[in-house]
């Protein structure tokens, strides 16, 4: 089986957002840089795994990004890989972003396509399930497990207020949160292997993004919090009913 | 023209939020003069349908197929993009939650739309179709420009104080023409907890940290939370340690809520856990630790300690309760 | 700068007598992605495996430990200088030294890590023949088998060579038989093979053998309760005619103690790196504390006596590891060196390491006093919680003591310092004779008071240290004409002179670092290093001239000493710079990044 784990990179999670140039840019300079936690832990620690167990024969990393975003690239590979592939493009734009990949991936025939539920920079959560339009394959989003039988994939998803397990046959999207697999720390031997596996740079397809980024705002200065006195909880009540209106 | 909004339902019974998204639709199309037409799929009443149009539907879509009581995305998929078509619609709203992220972005990659997943405005048109939504997990706001003639919005839940109207909606059914890969997904198990208030849904929350000091002592954030009607949440070091199951978990790693009220017992506030609780409209922290830094993102604080504190709030809501 | 010295590469303890250009050194700014990489699976162990367990780890919860260092050979961490041929990565000196560094803040994991990795592998490594090697060094470097050191006994500790445990051959003639005691054996409680330090027969000195925990004749007592590292299984061994194959002697007869010498250089530089790690993670624990915690209204942070501290810490920190990996790249040149001019790879490791065994025991006496005053200093910004064992910074207080004794304590290594500066100039290997008479001849001259030619932002920096050095061999020169074989009993004197050596040394390391980094990111971006390089040298002067003129008071007289205090405080003068508004200005980076950021 032929895995394609999308991978892409953000801002490590402590980053304080600093604007400029009129708040038209988040500023990069000092910002530690490291794979998105929901691509790294699940999508692609899962792959490994599926390799590990000889289910999977090739796991391809996928990226568009300039270059800049090699090493965590790289930090990937550490993990596992057989070789990465980084689509030549800065993206914001979710459409822009799954048209890069499922045109580079169009005729790849990849069983498996994982992915992080979203990234920790855009929240969109919505390139998975692009791509698997634009590569005519099924999704399953927010999957908690996936198990292979065969040519079946057995997967577990959140649902509002419980979990389904569905079964789809491959090829197939799937996007990944906690519990589908368990974040490893690179050993010495990936760390050395990191330098030897391919890093394929790759021409985007010529396409334009349907969405832009104007500008950025900071959220509003949080006003002091009001203590309330542990041995007075009725008027925190009152407070939450008359003043807060929450309850 | 006509806004096409993407409605849901939970075996018959229209949840608040998808009532959201109605407004929200309704909102836009008077900005555009446009129409308002819902969608929704599979088995419901046409009483239950009806109330769309309180909040602003004009004509609901009714594609009844029973396979559709269940989520499958590319049927849903086809499905909407039929009503799309039919009704020219170029605006499409659904909401950000999990069905919606199923189902939506398939749609606008198939018409190679924009889509703003997590809107918190309406479209301000005087920048051209510009919608905020929350980025880097909650720690700053972008402004998105949709460029494309098709958009997608998806709505981020309880965003908008609902209002009812006096509107009616006309009820049309729709047949639509499925293929054998649009039900690809087979539904082998579904569990659900039964009578426990879904998290991602819940407008009260009661969360608790490390601070608890083990499992042992939920009950009395149980306890609390049913007096509320409240959903339960955790931190990650509390799930990590299995203290709680892992859907409760809410933070960067977590699941992201919005809820009205969010009470944090015994969490020191990291960052982490932060960015997936700071769209909450108030926030209570119970801590004993004066120093812990969720005090600062915090609207009401207690320093005290939880397992004094928590009954005595259970109480209090509960005396509150009896004198409504 | 075309230096044409420079291109030779500089021997050890040359720094006394010769300019390093700040091209030619390494600085930890340099690292390359493999070797981040590296360094981020350590901490992630750490972060992951060992600093959630602390307590678990310091209750000494069976097999804890010994689980542990399974994780991190599983990682590949205890392998990693070991040559890929025995199941190691082959890496160099410098990268160990980063795992080392990164470990550092693993408290008794890092300790038995070290023991493990340095005196637990190294002498059968760097002594073993091959099947020595074949039989061990794979399972060492993987973690299957664990290692300890069996060299000090209840009576012999800094005289190591003095130890009593006795070593017979059988009569067969196949084995030996050892019998003695051993003390303060680190990973003792679990270790599976044991370099063991004793007698053959009468011999004059130590043999080195290699034990298995199975033989006949081992025993061990409980573990020690210490004041710190109290994860660290510490025991003493008994052996007691302990049978061990006459294939098992290590090296030569009599080899012993060179064997000890020399892993214990690799071991002092080790601490060094091993040290400088702790004192990272302890002040940022630090100022992270600080902006939490509140008193009068605002963030401790805010308030001058505590920004004082952590910028001391954070510059004492900085300097410490300017010279911590100065000397790990030139031990690594060296060998190089050698291994080129032909000699066999290990023998080229040892005399390398030999070569700067003089930075190594610098290095090891500083960092380690600066970690204690990092703790120290540390336990009071943390107030009535620093010394609650709630809190962190209590272990790390405790766990910090023992670097200023083991590994030699540090006033055999200041002796040692100076000890092997004076051997190596009488041996000719270090003329240091010439300079020191010129230094002479300047005191009998006018000062040159000219403004010299063009300044930089090093030149007056430069001028110091290269006025540090002339102190030191003034007071240094001084001693030996004066004092003779006689300065070998005066240990205060050799204690000062030790204390100059240090502060020019770590001075020196500095300052090429700073001003290498400059080089490399410009002055804007390296404000607070500039800071901390003038706080620090402006220090060390004071620390310089206080030292020398306790030993020139001790044994200079009449004309020559007041010539040469007169001297001293020439050589020791900085300029009046405002280290308060340095300090701050050190102190508000670390506040606004919340750890240490340097």
């Amino acid at each position: 089986m032929k895995i394609l784990v999308c991978i892409s990179q953000v801002p490590d999670t402590s980053t304080k957002v600093v604007l400029k140039d009129n708040n038209t840019v988040v500023e990069s300079a000092g910002v530690t840089y490291i794979i998105n936690p929901y691509d790294e832990w699940y999508g692609l620690i899962r792959a490994i795994e599926l390799k590990e167990t000889g289910v999977a024969s090739e796991i391809d990393l996928v990226t568009v990004g300039k270059a800049n975003t090699e090493p965590v690239i790289r930090k990937a590979l550490a993990l596992g890989g057989d070789k990465a592939i980084r689509i030549d493009a800065d993206s914001n734009d979710p459409y822009l972003t799954a048209a890069y990949i499922a045109d580079y991936a169009k005729n790849e025939h990849y069983d498996l396509i994982l992915c992080g539920k979203e990234s920790i920079d855009y929240n969109n959560g919505t390139v998975g399930s692009m791509i698997a339009e634009l590569l005519d394959m099924d999704y399953i989003g927010f999957a908690t497990e996936i198990k292979t039988e065969g040519n079946t994939a057995i997967v577990k998803r959140e649902i509002e207020g419980g979990e389904e397990t569905d079964s789809c046959n491959f090829p197939l999207v799937i996007s990944c949160q906690k519990g589908v697999a368990e974040a490893r720390i690179p050993n010495m031997r990936g760390i050395m292997a990191a330098r030897t596996r391919p890093l394929n740079v790759v021409t985007p397809a010529a396409l334009e993004p349907v969405t832009a980024i104007l500008s950025y705002e900071m959220p509003p200065a949080k006003a002091g919090v009001k203590l309330v006195d542990p041995a007075d909880m009725d008027q925190l009540v009152e407070l939450l009913h008359s003043e807060a209106k929450v309850i | 023209m006509s806004v096409i909004v993407f409605v849901e339902h939970d075996g018959g019974i229209i949840k608040k939020k998808n009532f959201e998204a109605v407004q929200y639709a309704s909102g836009i199309a008077q900005k555009t003069g446009a129409t308002v037409t819902a969608v929704i799929l599979g088995t419901i009443a046409d009483a239950e349908i009806e109330k769309l149009g309180e909040y602003g539907a004009q004509k609901v879509l009714h594609i009844e197929d029973n396979r559709l009581n269940e989520l499958h995305p590319r049927a849903y998929t086809t499905a909407l993009l039929t009503a799309i078509e039919k009704e020219g619609a170029k605006i499409i709203i659904a909401l950000n939650d999990i069905n919606g992220r199923a189902v939506a972005p398939r749609v606008a990659a198939k018409l190679k739309a924009g889509l703003v997943a997590g809107a918190l405005t309406y479209p301000d048109l005087d920048k051209g179709f510009v919608i905020k939504k929350a980025v880097y997990s909650g720690k700053a706001f972008a402004y998105v420009n949709v460029t494309s003639d098709t958009k997608v919005i998806m709505l981020m839940p309880n965003t908008f104080p609902l209002a009812k109207t006096e509107g009616k909606a006309t009820i049309e059914k729709l047949a639509v023409n499925f293929g054998d890969k649009d039900f690809g997904i087979k539904i082998k198990e579904v569990s659900k907890a039964t009578g426990e208030i879904s998290l991602s849904d819940a407008a009260l929350v009661v969360s608790g940290g490390r601070g608890m000091k083990g499992p042992e002592n939920w009950y009395l954030i149980e306890n609390l939370a049913k007096e509320l009607g409240a959903a339960t949440a955790c931190s990650r070091p509390v799930s990590d340690s299995d203290w709680r199951p892992h859907h409760e978990h809410v933070g960067q790693t977590g699941g992201t809520i919005r809820p009205d009220l969010y009470i944090a017992v015994g969490i020191s506030g990291a960052i982490q856990h932060l960015a997936g609780v700071n769209g909450s409209k108030t926030i209570v922290v119970i801590n004993y630790d004066p120093e812990a830094p969720f005090f600062k993102a915090a609207n009401y604080g207690v320093i005290g300690d939880a397992m004094e504190v928590l009954p005595r709030l259970t109480e209090a809501v509960k005396k509150f309760k009896l004198h409504k | 700068m075309n230096d044409v010295e420079n291109v030779k590469a500089i021997k050890g303890g040359e720094f006394l007598i010769r300019e390093t250009a700040a091209e030619s050194i390494f600085i930890p700014e340099e690292w390359n992605e493999e070797q981040l990489m590296i360094a981020e699976t350590c901490s992630n162990f750490l972060a992951q495996h060992v600093t959630p367990n602390l307590n678990r780890i310091d209750a000494q919860e069976e097999g804890l430990m010994s689980h542990l260092m399974d994780e991190a050979g599983a990682l590949g961490l205890l392998g990693i200088s070991v040559p890929e041929e025995y199941g190691g990565f082959g890496k160099d000196f410098k990268t160990s030294m980063l795992v080392t560094e990164k470990l550092g803040a693993g408290h008794s994991f890092s300790v038995a890590f070290s023991a493990h990795s340095g005196i637990g592998t190294l002498p059968i490594l760097y002594y073993g023949n091959d099947a020595q090697k074949q039989k061990y060094i794979p399972k060492l470097a993987s973690g299957e088998w664990k290692g300890a050191y069996c060299l000090t006994e209840p009576s012999s500790g800094s005289d190591a060579n003095s130890g009593k445990a006795r070593a017979k051959l059988t009569e067969d003639g196949k084995h030996y038989l050892i019998t003695g005691q051993k003390m303060w054996i680190t990973n003792a409680g679990f270790a599976d093979v044991f370099t063991v330090f004793a007698k053959i027969d009468n011999d004059e000195n130590l043999s080195a053998f290699i034990v298995e925990k199975d033989f006949e004749g081992i025993s061990l007592n409980t573990e020690e309760h210490k004041m710190g590292i109290k994860g660290s299984s510490t025991r003493q061994v008994f052996f007691n005619d302990c049978k061990v194959p006459v294939e098992n002697l290590l090296s030569e007869r009599q080899n012993g103690f060179k064997i000890a010498v020399n892993i214990l250089n690799i071991g002092r530089m080790k601490l060094g790196g091993g040290t400088v790690g702790a004192s990272k993670d302890v002040i940022t624990l630090a100022v992270k504390y600080a902006n939490e915690r509140e008193q009068f209204g605002r963030a401790i942070s805010k308030y001058g006596a505590i920004r004082h501290k952590l910028a001391q810490q954070a510059m004492l920190t900085y300097a410490a590891e300017s010279a911590v990996y100065r000397a790990s790249q030139n031990m690594e040149e060296a060998t190089e060196l050698l291994v080129e001019s032909g000699l066999d790879e290990i023998k080229a490791k040892l005399k390398g390491t030999e070569q700067f065994a003089i930075e190594a025991a610098i290095i090891k006496v500083h960092s380690s006093e600066v970690l204690d005053y990092v703790v120290d200093e540390g336990v009071q910004i943390y107030g009535g919680m620093g010394y609650s064992a709630e809190a962190p910074m209590e272990r790390a207080y405790r766990d910090s003591r023992i670097n200023r004794i083991f590994e030699g304590t540090n006033e055999i290594n200041r002796m040692l310092t100076v000890d092997m500066m004076l051997k190596r100039a009488m041996k000719g290997e270090l003329d240091l004779m010439g300079p020191a008479q010129k230094v002479a001849g300047e005191l009998m001259s006018i000062p040159d008071f000219s403004a010299g030619g063009e300044e930089d932002l090093f030149t007056k920096e430069k001028k110091h240290i290269a006025n540090f050095k002339k102190a030191v061999l003034m007071v240094a020169g001084a001693a030996v004409q004066k004092l003779m074989t006689q300065l070998a009993k005066e240990q205060e004197v050799l204690m000062n002179l030790a204390d100059m050596l240090i502060e020019l040394y770590v001075s020196e390391s500095l300052q090429l670092r700073v001003e290498k980094l400059v080089g490399l990111r410009g002055e804007e971006s390296c404000k607070e290093q500039l800071d901390m390089m003038r706080v620090y040298i402006n220090d060390a002067a004071e620390k310089i001239a206080r030292s020398g003129k306790e030993a020139l008071n001790s044994f200079a007289e009449g004309d020559e000493k007041r010539m040469m205090i007169m001297g001293l405080k020439r050589y020791t003068k900085t300029d009046d710079i405002n280290t308060t508004q340095a300090r701050r200005n050190i102190a508000a980076k670390l506040i606004a990044e919340n750890k240490y950021c340097f």
